[in-house]
């Protein structure tokens, strides 16, 4: 069974939602059909905006990727844009507006009404005419946000992006009154390198280097989505032994991740010795990772049609036990030291509606309240037949989400040494890798949607390939793209701007990850 | 709070005893590479330079002139060279000089293989 399971391709909406054995369906869907198509997805149950990014110009190539999470598929509905305009989705669904505005920077077309748009990744520049993936929009996005009042006794003042050591340039705009955060809006381009325009006319293998390192915290949730998304353009399946790799790769991305992300809650509420216990919990699993798979932050892992590393059985499984225990341990005293568990209730709050309404992902989500999980909902290779427990809490603020990652690292645990127990003795040998995609590979001039869920949510990726199987457009979109969008309403929600630092930390997003 | 008192004391001292003793945790993370002069013919020298991602590898004056100053040990010379190119194991790497980072490896005359 190929990865890309059955992908129908470029047939009407109806027919394509008809068809639930294929595991991608792509749609046809006109300019003057999309406003109604993209309302119907939006109403069906179980059903977010995933992505939506263009492509070519002359006509654009505009598409969504509708996660049908109740129906285990994806959804892309492909439209040509010819003019500069095209319906307004945001207004249908929310969780469009950020991709609009990216759209309307790469590729110079916007929705109709007028209606204004951010700046979001390519930073201003006076003097230098940055590369575009298409054609660069005649007036710039201004540099603003939505319109907030500024009123009484309440002032603006801008923090960053240079913040302090160790820590990614962002430009925060906080209005507040003094103490209560009334407003904050995000500049998130200071880390825009351009990935999706350096991809294009390279092969897959050799934009997967750098794929793996546009989010070096999430290397192989990203790599694994861009590699399936290569295999699942080239009809490529890595076989069995490299998707558990992968997947016991992936589940230890998330574990050291969960760890810095508790580490990064002390520090925020002060405790220094619950940040120290954390970060030697982190410091084990990422000296697990380097002797497993030879790398601290797992680059290498993931390759196009297999794994770059054999993961080295024995080691993982005496060393594990230890470092789980470690975090396990200072988790539990961390729950029980009220100074620090008082600071993140109640704080930073996301309403289930919000969540929903923004197409967030991963424990953002599952804090509050919506079970959404695409190891659960789009499995591929191990989680097809090893399910993890979807960690779900209700109350939506910080401390949820804390919670969500503590069940999701036991989680781990169990599923690495399910996955290891699949494995066998005797398997530690790299299996071959096939379908490095060398110009003049047969299937090349397709295109495929990969995904993985990375430690911060659902990682998405699209490529399509030219006929010599070079890259003529690649999209990432890792969760940090979904998530940043929730960041301002959890801060809003009666917050003072010192509980900020909390609720970055309990998102645990990156910066690099949304500027690409 | 006692408890992290406690639990501080029991866990002890971490900190890596590194440089007066050896870290064995250092053994298992990738290194700059090494170059094997007498398997290095023009094609391959060539091809090193091709795929080094941060420029730490260039043809110069019939030498491979490699910058272990550019070098993130990502490994893909070894990956691409693997006959020429084997992991140092070396990563105490700092000089006083910047220009002692630089290293000149000759490249074989003979076009052959």
């Amino acid at each position: 069974m190929t990865t890309s399971s059955r992908v129908a391709s470029g047939l009407p909406l109806l027919e394509v939602l008809a068809d639930p054995a294929s595991s991608v369906g792509v749609a046809a869907v006109s300019i003057a059909e999309l406003s109604a198509a993209t309302a119907r997805l939006a109403g069906l149950p179980g059903t977010r905006l995933a992505d939506m990014f263009a492509a070519g110009s002359d006509p654009v190539a505009l598409r969504l990727v509708w996660a049908l999470d109740g129906d285990r598929r994806y959804v892309v509905t492909e439209s040509a844009v010819a003019g500069p305009e095209y319906p307004a989705l945001s207004d249908i669904t929310p969780a469009a507006f950020t991709e609009e505005c990216e759209i309307y920077e790469q590729f110079g077309i916007r929705p109709a009404g007028g209606k204004p748009l951010n700046r979001v990744a390519v930073p201003p520049q006076h003097d230098i005419q940055l590369p575009r993936l298409g054609t660069a929009p005649r007036e710039p996005a201004a540099d603003v946000h939505a319109p907030h009042t500024v009123g009484g006794q309440a002032f603006e003042f801008p923090f960053g992006p240079v913040r302090q050591v160790g820590v990614e340039s962002l430009y925060y705009g906080l209005v507040t009154s003094g103490e209560e955060v009334v407003d904050v809006y995000l500049l998130t381009w200071h880390k825009h390198r351009g990935f999706e325009y350096r991809a294009r006319g390279q092969t897959p293998q050799e934009a997967l280097f750098y794929a793996e390192r546009v989010e070096g915290l999430s290397a192989v949730g990203n790599g694994w989505a861009f590699a399936a998304a290569a295999e699942a353009a080239l009809e490529v399946d890595p076989g069995p032994t490299a998707q558990t790799y992968r997947g016991i790769a992936l589940e230890l991305e998330r574990l050291y991740n969960h760890a810095a992300s508790m580490a990064a809650l002390c520090q925020s509420c002060g405790l220094t010795v619950g940040r120290a216990a954390a970060e030697i919990a982190l410091e084990q699993f990422l000296r697990l990772n380097a002797r497993v798979f030879g790398h601290r932050y797992l680059f290498g892992v993931v390759a196009v049609g297999g794994c770059g590393h054999a993961p080295d059985v024995p080691a993982l499984r005496t060393m594990l036990p230890a470092a789980y225990d470690e975090l396990r341990r200072s988790a539990e005293l961390l729950l029980r030291t009220n100074s620090f568990v008082d600071r993140l209730e109640a704080t930073g709050i996301v309403t289930a509606e919000q969540a929903a309404r923004l197409g967030l992902v991963g424990p953002v989500l599952r804090g509050s309240g919506v079970s959404t999980d695409a190891r659960v909902d789009h499995p591929r290779g191990p989680y097809r037949e090893h399910h993890p427990a979807v960690a779900v809490e209700t109350t939506g603020d910080a401390l949820a989400r804390l919670r969500v990652m503590l069940a999701e690292a036991t989680e781990s645990v169990r599923l690495v040494g399910e996955f290891a127990d699949d494995l066998g003795p005797g398997q530690s040998q790299l299996p071959e890798v096939h379908g490095q995609a060398e110009p003049g590979t047969p299937h090349s001039g397709r295109s495929g949607l990969g995904w993985a869920e990375s430690s911060r949510g659902e990682s998405l990726a699209w490529l399509e390939l030219d006929r010599a199987g070079r890259i003529s457009r690649a999209r990432i979109r890792p969760a940090a793209v979904r998530n940043w969008r929730g960041f301002d309403d959890a801060c809003r929600a009666q917050n003072v701007f010192t509980d900020i630092p909390i609720i970055e930390a309990s998102f645990w997003l990156t910066v690099a990850g949304t500027a690409r | 709070m006692p408890q992290w008192f406690l639990t501080g004391l029991r866990r002890g001292v971490v900190t890596t005893h590194y440089p007066a003793r050896r870290e064995p945790a250092a053994d298992d993370l990738p290194t700059p590479p090494a170059f094997r002069p007498e398997q290095l013919s023009q094609d391959r020298a060539l091809r090193l330079a091709e795929v080094c991602p941060s420029a730490a590898l260039a043809i110069a004056d019939g030498d491979l002139v490699f910058d272990v100053g550019k070098c993130t040990a990502c490994g893909r010379c070894r990956q691409a060279v693997p006959e020429a190119v084997t992991a140092s194991g070396g990563f105490e790497l700092a000089t006083g000089r910047r220009q002692d980072l630089v290293k000149r490896i000759p490249i074989l005359a003979s076009t052959a293989r």
